[in-house]
């Protein structure tokens, strides 16, 4: 008789055996990509008012939150509003990730229930949706800038590392939320006061510098910090970012991406019980 | 839910339960909310529970056999199915299985209602670990043998329950599985389906797969089933000729042979 080609065993606290998840979730990874594309079909992003409409939603919110920057400082240029734009863009790729994944395990009850895969899958679906709604906007902010006579150069190379370093924030933010969504399932209705204090405390209607000294604790505890400044300089600026803004910014990410998705697999096992 | 690796012979074990036993906590709320948290904070009241859903199951399953599997609501049933399948890892026990599995829990296609039936079988297939080509040499099949028509490119939310049911059992059964766990998703399906569907069970079970049925119709089980196990409470109590145990049940459930536990209901 042939070796029995799964054994179930009960498990011990902790990790699942990381080299066979990870086998498992890489030979799925066409599901991920399935996953994002339906999901946008459904979301009518396949049709040309849906991608319209992604495009024109941030320019709109863009435009209202540059309204409100020459209300309250009674003046602005053009580079301000580059800057708005490019870490505003950035910023709703974080935020669709967290609004994507914190529903995601909760919204894949039937598929959890009644299927055995790679949990973690979900929520990465949820931040490949984000990336997908984020790269039209990438080609808006270009236009942008080109239309506002900003001067290309090489250091703006520089933003690709970043978008590498947002990207494994997002991952890391939407698998641990949509980890404790399945225990606290009203955490998905405090989601839009987080996003708006992160907005806030983030340099996207100011600049980094124009921030008053005593704040300037804002650099390291808020993740998202270093990582816009560092975008809106490399992008808007055409600088290349202090070696401290990304350490941090890379640091934060590795942090949040490791501690949630160690919390992660170690819950997944029990979510079919939980709900 | 790969389709066929490898020929299996008759009497060859496909499942092998020992002294398995499922013990986990669930939330009490259907909700759990970091508010109710709060609010019971101090005053020691409970939110989970904990549950006894399996207590030492011991059962095989061999190829060319079909086990049918009967119990009374909340008897375990579908708990000893999702352990089986890999969905939720046992708490003590070992479970060895030769094969590849389809599970058809509780109607599982169709995880995002409002995705066609066609995105939610490549979705569904995907996730159970088919690649995209074997999917797609399969599809057709799938759509033919569940008669929807045109409305397997309708989102799922437009679909009767009989029709889930029909794609369902289409996808778990065209894929070919060594090992089918069909979970009462028979009884849904009109007359002329469950005819349908009961011949594709026969006809898997002389193509040497081996298939476990959870169902409370009766009269399918006697007709199909070569073994019938009966759980209660989380604990197999009888384990054997159908007519036997069927009828063991029936006089512990105090009907006897009423008209109502013979048909499919």
């Amino acid at each position: 008789m042939s070796a029995p080609l799964q054994v179930y065993e009960p498990f011990r606290a902790g990790l699942p055996p990381l080299i066979r998840y990870w086998k498992s979730l890489w030979s799925r990874r066409t599901f991920i990509a399935e996953y994002s594309r339906s999901e946008l079909r459904e979301q009518h992003f396949d049709s040309v008012f849906g991608q319209m409409w992604l495009v024109l939603n941030p320019l709109l919110l863009s435009a209202v939150y540059f309204l409100l920057i020459v209300i309250i400082r009674g003046s602005s240029d053009s580079t301000r509003y580059a800057h708005l734009t490019a870490t505003l863009f950035l910023f709703y790729l974080v935020a669709n990730s967290l609004t994507g994944g914190v529903k995601s395990i909760t919204a894949g009850q039937r598929l959890i229930l009644n299927t055995a895969f790679p949990r973690i899958m979900l929520p990465i679906s949820a931040v490949v949706i984000a990336i997908f709604k984020f790269l039209p906007t990438l080609v808006v902010f270009l236009a942008i800038r080109t239309i506002l006579g900003l001067p290309f150069s090489w250091q703006m190379l520089w933003a690709i590392p970043v978008l590498l370093i947002a990207t494994l924030l997002s991952l890391g933010l939407a698998i641990t939320i949509s980890c404790i969504n399945v225990y606290f399932r009203d955490i998905s209705s405090f989601l839009p006061y987080l996003t708006r204090t992160l907005l806030y405390l983030s340099p996207i209607l100011y600049e980094a510098s124009a921030l008053k000294p005593n704040l300037r604790a804002l650099e390291v505890l808020n993740p998202l910090f270093p990582i816009l400044d560092s975008w809106s300089g490399a992008l808007v600026h055409g600088q290349a970012p202090q070696t401290s803004h990304l350490l941090t910014g890379l640091a934060w990410a590795v942090g949040i991406f490791l501690i949630g998705t160690y919390f992660f697999l170690s819950r997944e096992r029990e979510f079919a019980v939980r709900l | 839910m790969r389709s066929a690796s490898k020929e299996y012979k008759t009497n060859e074990i496909a499942v092998s339960v020992r002294n398995l036993g499922l013990t986990y906590s669930t939330a009490i709320d259907r909700r759990p909310t970091l508010k109710a948290r709060v609010k019971s904070f101090g005053r020691g009241t409970k939110q989970t529970r904990i549950i006894r859903a399996l207590d030492n199951v011991n059962l095989d399953v061999e190829y060319g056999h079909v086990l049918g599997v009967i119990g009374t609501n909340g008897a375990g049933k579908s708990s000893l199915m999702r352990v089986i399948a890999g969905i939720i890892p046992p708490s003590q026990g070992r479970i060895e299985v030769f094969g590849s599995v389809s599970t058809l829990l509780a109607l599982g296609v169709g995880f995002n209602p409002s995705m066609s039936g066609r995105d939610n079988v490549f979705l569904g297939g995907l996730a159970a670990g088919m690649t995209r080509d074997e999917i797609e040499a399969h599809f057709q099949e799938i759509a033919d043998f569940s008669e929807l028509g045109d409305a397997i490119d309708a989102p799922m939310r437009t679909y009767s329950s009989g029709m889930y049911a029909r794609l369902a059992f289409s996808v778990a059964a065209t894929v070919r599985p060594d090992i089918l766990i069909v979970d009462e998703a028979l009884s849904t399906g009109d007359a002329k389906f469950k005819e349908k569907s009961l011949n594709r069970i026969k006809e898997l079970r002389s193509d040497d797969r081996a298939l476990i049925l959870v169902s409370h119709a009766m009269a399918t089980l006697r007709d199909v089933c070569n073994d019938v196990a009966w759980l209660h409470q989380g604990r197999l109590v009888q384990r054997g000729e159908p007519n036997a145990t069927i009828e063991a049940y029936q006089e512990f459930l105090q009907v006897g042979k009423s008209a109502v536990i013979d048909e499919d209901l």
